[in-house]
């Protein structure tokens, strides 16, 4: 993927600040992210925003609503759809969460928590090699933030590995996510990181969270980053090959030039670790 | 075979249905203090969008009334869209199936309700391509090119006009066009009369002026035809200052 002015770092495209990305050079992102879900069928105004945006910067796309781990049939007329967006902003990423949002044919519009069993395993396997045989193309799945287990037989990194190298997926490792994780469920973030198929990912994400309670944190994506993630993320970059990472940034959006600064905090890291590369295979 | 066994996909229906009901479930080696978590940011996401999607309904309605209404959507309702903007007009669809406004009394909710979602529809739908056009031609005998992207709706009640809470005893039968603007994407509202909106839908057919006032002079017991097309022929420009009429059909 090559992206913008061969740096690393991209952003979220929201529509709650795509007037002031696309008019001023305040925000410097390498790519922009965005849920296809978003903006599949949408005209006019915001159809003129997301050509623009288009023009300006490479695409990545993050799904939502594929519900990968879902019980129900996939949603082949939406997969095609889903398919159709990505050929027509030659989209070179495409990511979907480890976890279902639509189940006995209700959408949800949320992450829940799969049960990490063997035969969810086999089942999400033989989903994505569906999904990546329709799109032509290799899916990148999400390790998501959960705030309890469900009917869990196995750990939650064994889970992860055993869909990514049984379907030869891509994998999108958010590190908000793994420090989030680390804390709900009191384990190491950084031996969790070492145990996944780290040859496989293809994609970071990078995020804020919010501490509710002694003993809970949610995945919110509105707050600034702490610096115990920034650490994490520096952990993890010096165990992989140079990818393209995100800020994600949902909600409570700050002045742009709070998000560059975070997009700078990153960009940062990664010279020192993968500052011979160029661009990204 | 199916790879996922029944249990598995039975602990799975068990969350996904407390996170649209709040009815707590019997599931396996949870987290029993984190599980509302679940439950509390999906129905968070589905007001959310509702309340976006109808403002002036979620101010008019009582707060005990709208709540117990979104509560029950969500319990009752399976989303079908996968696209969280598309929910609320499955929303709308639910209160008509339901028929909430007989139960609530409001008997102008189901127009209200329909007018808030088409404000968003029009703004949001996918781009029509738009017809091609010359600017020379008779208004009268040549077929007029409209904007393509565009709603004409009749309603019950005035719902464009007044305030949600002037609605009640305005029965009657009114018109609505709404469209939107090509180069802004605004969205423009028009309260339109039944004649009006009969020349409309005839223009939207592909019929001329003429053919259509020929029609409409029986039709509506006018009986004055210089008068008709002298009043017809004023709308027609009026739309065209609006930049709504195009122009003429270049065929």
């Amino acid at each position: 993927m090559q992206l913008k002015d061969n740096k690393h770092i991209g952003i979220g495209f929201r529509k709650d600040f795509s007037e002031e990305l696309l008019a001023s050079d305040i925000l410097k992102p390498a790519f922009i992210e965005l849920a296809p879900e978003n903006w599949i069928g949408m005209g006019g105004y915001w159809k003129k925003q997301l050509d623009k945006a288009a023009e300006k910067y490479p695409i990545t796309c993050h799904g939502l609503s594929l519900s990968i781990g879902s019980p129900d049939d996939l949603d082949l007329d939406f997969l095609h759809k889903i398919k159709k967006f990505i050929k027509q902003y030659n989209v070179q990423i495409y990511s979907e969460h480890l976890s279902y949002a639509k189940c006995d044919n209700a959408h949800l519009y949320d992450l829940l928590p799969i049960p990490f069993r063997k035969d969810a395993v086999k089942h999400i396997i033989s989903r994505i090699k569906q999904v990546q045989d329709v799109l032509e193309m290799p899916l990148a799945i999400e390790n998501v933030s959960y705030y309890t287990p469900v009917a869990a037989e196995m750990d939650e990194a064994t889970f992860i590995s055993e869909i990514v190298n049984g379907s030869g997926c891509n994998l999108l490792l958010d590190v908000n996510n793994v420090y989030v994780n680390s804390f709900n469920h009191k384990y190491n973030a950084k031996e969790f990181i070492t145990k996944l198929p780290l040859d496989k990912v293809a994609y970071i994400h990078m995020a804020g969270h919010e501490q509710i309670s002694d003993t809970v944190i949610i995945d919110t994506h509105g707050e600034a980053i702490i610096d115990p993630v920034f650490d994490l993320f520096e952990y993890t970059t010096v165990l992989l090959k140079p990818v393209p990472v995100l800020l994600e940034r949902d909600f409570n959006i700050p002045e742009l030039e709070e998000l560059q600064g975070e997009i700078t905090r990153m960009e940062t890291i990664v010279s020192k670790t993968w500052k011979k590369e160029h661009a990204i295979a | 075979m199916p790879l996922l066994k029944e249990d598995t996909h039975a602990q799975q229906s068990k969350l996904a249905e407390y996170c649209k009901t709040g009815v707590k479930p019997d599931l396996i080696g949870v987290i029993q203090e984190n599980l509302h978590h679940y439950r509390r940011l999906v129905f968070n996401i589905g007001i959310d969008t509702i309340e976006t999607a109808y403002p002036i309904t979620y101010r008019f309605l009582p707060d005990e009334i709208w709540d117990k209404l979104v509560y029950d959507f969500y319990a009752e309702h399976k989303c079908k869209t996968p696209q969280v903007w598309r929910m609320p007009m499955e929303f709308y669809e639910y209160c008509v199936e339901k028929d909430i406004q007989a139960k609530l009394g409001y008997r102008f909710l189901n127009d209200l309700l329909y007018f808030e979602w088409l404000e968003m529809e029009v703004h949001t739908m996918d781009d029509i391509a738009y017809p091609p056009i010359k600017t020379e031609g008779d208004w009268l005998n040549n077929i007029l090119a409209l904007n393509p992207e565009h709603k004409l709706v009749k309603f019950t009640y005035p719902v464009h006009m007044l305030a949600a809470t002037e609605l009640e005893g305005k029965a009657g039968d009114y018109f609505l066009l709404m469209y939107r603007e090509k180069e802004s994407g605004r969205v423009q509202c028009m309260d339109i009369s039944i004649l009006y909106a009969y020349i409309l839908e005839q223009l939207q057919n592909g019929a001329t002026l003429q053919e259509i006032l020929t029609e409409a002079d029986t039709l509506f017991q006018i009986n004055n035809f210089e008068m008709l097309k002298e009043h017809a022929l004023n709308f027609v420009n009026d739309l065209k200052q609006r930049e709504f009429i195009l122009g003429f059909l270049n065929t």
